[in-house]
Parts: C-alpha cells; sequence; structure tokens
C-alpha cells in the first residue's frame, strides 16, 4: 500500500517520541512501528501513556497548550509534526473513535455526512450521493437494517451500542487509513462488545486499527500484535499470542498474569 | 508528498483571507465607533422646557445614548471572549491578568459606576455644571437646549469609558462560561473528523453555546440601563421626572435580567441535555 516510501508495511512510525504535559514527562523515548491493515492493541495500567500516545497520531494532544513534544512520527511515510502537513488532512485519514460515545447533536444522516461536508466544497455532494453514501456507511458497520427508519432521528437519542457503531461509520467517508480507538467499548455492554469487536475484525483489512483497552480478554481476543506500556515507555511489542503466553520482560509478565499492583 | 501535507498555494490562499478578514473586522469597528461619536455627540441634549420632559422623550433619548454603546461594548467582549477562551492558551500569562481584571470589574455593583462617572468623569470633563445651568439663549425651538460640541465628545467619551467598564467585563465572563459549558468531547468528535478551528466553532460550539451568550448580552445592558438611572440625573437636573424615571429604568434593567434568567432557564437545559 505505502511501498514506495517505506519498505515494509508500517502505517505509523515513531523515533524517540518523548511527550510533556507541563514538567511531567508522559512518554519516554517511545520506538513503535505499527503495521499496515491489523489490529494493534495497546495495554498497560491506568496513566501509563496509552492514550497520551494513541492522542500523538492524530495531533488532538496539541489543543492543550502545555504540550511539549519532541521525535518523530511518520504516518503513511510523512513525518506529522513537519511545517506543511495539514491538520484537518491530517485527521481524515487518522480517524478516532473515543472512550464514550460522542455523536453529534444532530440526525444520524448528518452525522455521517458531517465529516464529509466540511471537506467538500458547498453545494457539491448531491442528495442521491449523500443517500447512497449514508447508506454503505451504515451498512458497513450493520446499522443499515435498523436505522434505515430513523434516519431523521437525533444521534444521542440511539442506543450506546449504536452511537458508538455510528461514531466508527461517520469516519468511514471520509476513508481514512488508520482508525484510532480509545477503549471503544468501555461503556458498553457485553452485547455491545461483541457487536464493536466483530465489526472491527471485519473493517480490519481496509483500515488499520490502533486500540487502547483495560480489558486484557478483549486485546487478546481481537489483535495480532500487542503492545505493553508502562509509566510512559514501551516495554513490549510483539505478537499477542506470544507477548501473554511466552513475555519476554518480567514486567509484562506481572501485568498479564495479573500479578501487577 | 504525502496525502496530508498542504500545498504552497494553499498556505498563502490561508494566510491572504487571514490578513483580508483581520482588515475588515478592524475598519468595521472603526467606522462603527466614529458614526457613533458622531451621531451621539450630536444627539446629547437637554430637555429644559417642560413640553417635552415626559416619560417617553427621555426614555426614548437614553435609550438612543446608552444601546448603541452597549451593542458595541457586548459586541466586542463577546469577540474577546472568543479570543480569550478558543485561542490563548490556558498557560497564558495574559490570559490569566485579563481573567482576573475581568473578575474584579464584574463584582462591582453597577451603582458605583454610574456614582464614578459623576463624581469623577464628569466633573473632569467640566460638563455637569453646563448641564446644571443650560444657558437660555441656546434654547432651540424643540425645547432643546444645546450644549457647545467639545463638551459634548468630552461627556460621549466619559460616559463610554464608564460603559465600556461595565459592560465588556460581563459579556466577556458570561460568553467564557456559555464557550466553556460546550462538553470537550463535542468539540474533539468535530476536530478528529478533520474539521477545523472555524468550522469547530461555527458548526459546534456557536450553536449550543448561543443562548447562554444572548443571554449574557442582556444581562450586560441590563447592567447597563440600571446605572443609565443615574447619568439620567446628570443629564436632566431641575426637571420633575426624576424619580418616575428612576423607578422606569430600575424596572427595566429587573425585567432585563428576568428576561435573561428565562432565557437560560428555557433554553439551556434544552440544548445541554444533548450536549
Amino acid at each position: 500500500m505505502n511501498s514506495q516510501t517505506t519498505p515494509t508495511n508500517y502505517s505509523i512510525e515513531t523515533e524517540n517520541l518523548s511527550l510533556w504535559y507541563g514538567d511531567f514527562q508522559a512518554l519516554i523515548d517511545v520506538n513503535v512501528k505499527i503495521p499496515d491493515g491489523q489490529i494493534t492493541s495497546l495495554i498497560g495500567p491506568s496513566g501509563c501513556g496509552k492514550t497520551t500516545l494513541l492522542r500523538c497520531f492524530n495531533r488532538v494532544n496539541e489543543r492543550y497548550g502545555n504540550v511539549t513534544t519532541k521525535g518523530k512520527i511518520e504516518i503513511l511515510g510523512k513525518n506529522i509534526y513537519d511545517a506543511d502537513v495539514s491538520l484537518p488532512e491530517l485527521r481524515k485519514s487518522v480517524g478516532m473513535v473515543f472512550q464514550r460515545p460522542n455523536p453529534l447533536p444532530i440526525s444520524v444522516y448528518d452525522n455521517i455526512l458531517f465529516g464529509l461536508r466540511i471537506h467538500s466544497p458547498v453545494r457539491s455532494i448531491t442528495q442521491a450521493e449523500s443517500d447512497q453514501i449514508v447508506e454503505e456507511a451504515l451498512t458497513s458497520v450493520f446499522l443499515w437494517e435498523d436505522l434505515k427508519d430513523k434516519l431523521k432521528v437525533r444521534a444521542t437519542s440511539l442506543q450506546l451500542e449504536q452511537q458508538q457503531k455510528l461514531c466508527i461509520a461517520r469516519l468511514l467517508p471520509l476513508k481514512p487509513r488508520i482508525i484510532l480507538m480509545d477503549e471503544p467499548c468501555s461503556a458498553l455492554d457485553t452485547k455491545g462488545t461483541f457487536a464493536v469487536e466483530e465489526l472491527m475484525e471485519v473493517l480490519a483489512g481496509t483500515y488499520t486499527f490502533l486500540i487502547v483497552t483495560h480489558n486484557m480478554a478483549q486485546a487478546r481476543r481481537v489483535s495480532k500484535e500487542c503492545i505493553y506500556m508502562f509509566l510512559g515507555e514501551l516495554i513490549e511489542h510483539g505478537e499477542t499470542q506470544a507477548l501473554f503466553e511466552t513475555p519476554q520482560h518480567p514486567k509484562t509478565a506481572d501485568y498479564v498474569q495479573m500479578r501487577y499492583g | 508528498m504525502a496525502i496530508f501535507s498542504m500545498t504552497r498555494p494553499e498556505l498563502r490562499k490561508k494566510i491572504a483571507l487571514q490578513g483580508i478578514a483581520f482588515i475588515i473586522v478592524g475598519a468595521a469597528f472603526i467606522f462603527l465607533w466614529n458614526t457613533l461619536k458622531k451621531t451621539q455627540a450630536a444627539n446629547i441634549q437637554t430637555p429644559s422646557s417642560s413640553r417635552i420632559s415626559g416619560t417617553l422623550p427621555s426614555l426614548l433619548s437614553d435609550l438612543n445614548l446608552i444601546l448603541p454603546i452597549s451593542l458595541l461594548a457586548v459586541l466586542f467582549g463577546v469577540a474577546f471572549a472568543f479570543y480569550l477562551e478558543e485561542w490563548l492558551p490556558t498557560t497564558s500569562k495574559v490570559r490569566s491578568f485579563i481573567e482576573s481584571q475581568v473578575a474584579f470589574f464584574v463584582e462591582i455593583p453597577s451603582l458605583l459606576y454610574g456614582l464614578l462617572a459623576i463624581t469623577v468623569l464628569f466633573s473632569y470633563a467640566d460638563v455637569s455644571k453646563e448641564i446644571g445651568t443650560p444657558p437660555i439663549q441656546n434654547i432651540n425651538e424643540a425645547g432643546l437646549a444645546a450644549i457647545p460640541l467639545q463638551h459634548n465628545i468630552a461627556m460621549f467619551y466619559a460616559e463610554t469609558l464608564v460603559f465600556i467598564f461595565m459592560v465588556i467585563p460581563v459579556a466577556i465572563k458570561t460568553t467564557q462560561e456559555a464557550l466553556r459549558s460546550v462538553a470537550t468531547p463535542i468539540r474533539e468528535s468535530a476536530y478528529v473528523l478533520g474539521a477545523n478551528h472555524w468550522q469547530v466553532l461555527a458548526n459546534r460550539v456557536v450553536p449550543l453555546a448561543l443562548p447562554r451568550i444572548l443571554a449574557g448580552g442582556c444581562r450586560a445592558i441590563s447592567r447597563s440601563l440600571a446605572v443609565a438611572a443615574l447619568l439620567i440625573g446628570v443629564h436632566i437636573p431641575g426637571t420633575r421626572g426624576i424619580p418616575d424615571r428612576f423607578m422606569l429604568f430600575l424596572g427595566g434593567a429587573l425585567l432585563l435580567s428576568t428576561i435573561s434568567s428565562f432565557l437560560i432557564e428555557i433554553y439551556v437545559p434544552a440544548t445541554a441535555r444533548h450536549g
């Protein structure tokens, strides 16, 4: 997919990435390579920088004034801290799903078209096109059957599971390459969790997923590779099964075998 | 070149657009200010004859004096609050300084501003004596005593200063609170879809914060109306209707505060529920 710029298919590569919130160093020399087109999970105890690392990849962190970043992040072969990077375009390629479903307080239909509308000139999308885009997006997250009669309903009044799926669906019309997920299932029940995981597995070939999770079973179920972080440092990165069954680092072993804390 | 980098023409276009917007806004403010100064200075006249010293003419003449300045001040305050809240980082020293000053000015009762206007600014401008004894020969056919123009301008500045110190902090404070009331997840959900700052403001933040911003503007203007009650006393000394007008303006202020609190009650919970 991206072989012109990088020899191996890595979506995200970081080099000595360090990040400070004021005086507090949240990330310490993180070097990671995230392969293209599969699900990678980030695990670790609370406050160890998983979410911070995730939020570096679409530069949402910078909205807070006291963040300092050093090092290099290459996404699809391009250093995202270069001066000529346009944030809207970066965020178009790197979508994000949050812990709590946060659809915009407008209708389901408008939610899905929101991203597309802000990226295209006024009235450049016809009614027929937008109908088709909405149908495609909802079909690919298995919501079309449930919601085809409720397109004008306010998105915040849906069930949580549907809201979270809608949050994934509204990224799809922008044709992102990478989807970042920050504990996408922590607000959902077992059924909802299962539905979102199933959806991720179906979409994994097309998009690169990076998922932060506290649920070890989930990391084991869905991800192909797994990253363990502890106090801002990347401790171990490897195949999920190997990391869980034969961890190389004692800290990882403590955590995955529940001896941590 | 990667898919998300910005090309040089795009950058140039962005910078040019920002420059043009800056010039337009600046020119609009200067134009408004000059028009106000001209029209207001010509309009400050004191009714000295009983023919027009009813409730309605003085009500209208004082509204004519107060509303344009207050509206301009509210506009400026809202714009300034947007700059503080949306563009200055939270760690900025300038921001914390301005916020502490605003908090100080908001807490001063509006009555004190009126006293300030009368005692300090008006005596400094040496206008109060002139108004107190309008020269008889200056009374025109409408029964209005024309005040010399340079005094009008001095008075205009004095009043404007008071109104600005009184209205702008309230507008800044309420607008800031309104902007903060829009939950972070809503902003972030728009940001991660690739919206730029202006699009997030126009599409998401302003629609949700608008009722609160309007109510804040209403509050700011009602505050200026409350102090207007005192200024009327300065404008028309020696006429009989002062107590009536005083009550009228206090009533007007009370009404506006009630309306603004109703606005908050009715509209804000409705939007906050979905926020």
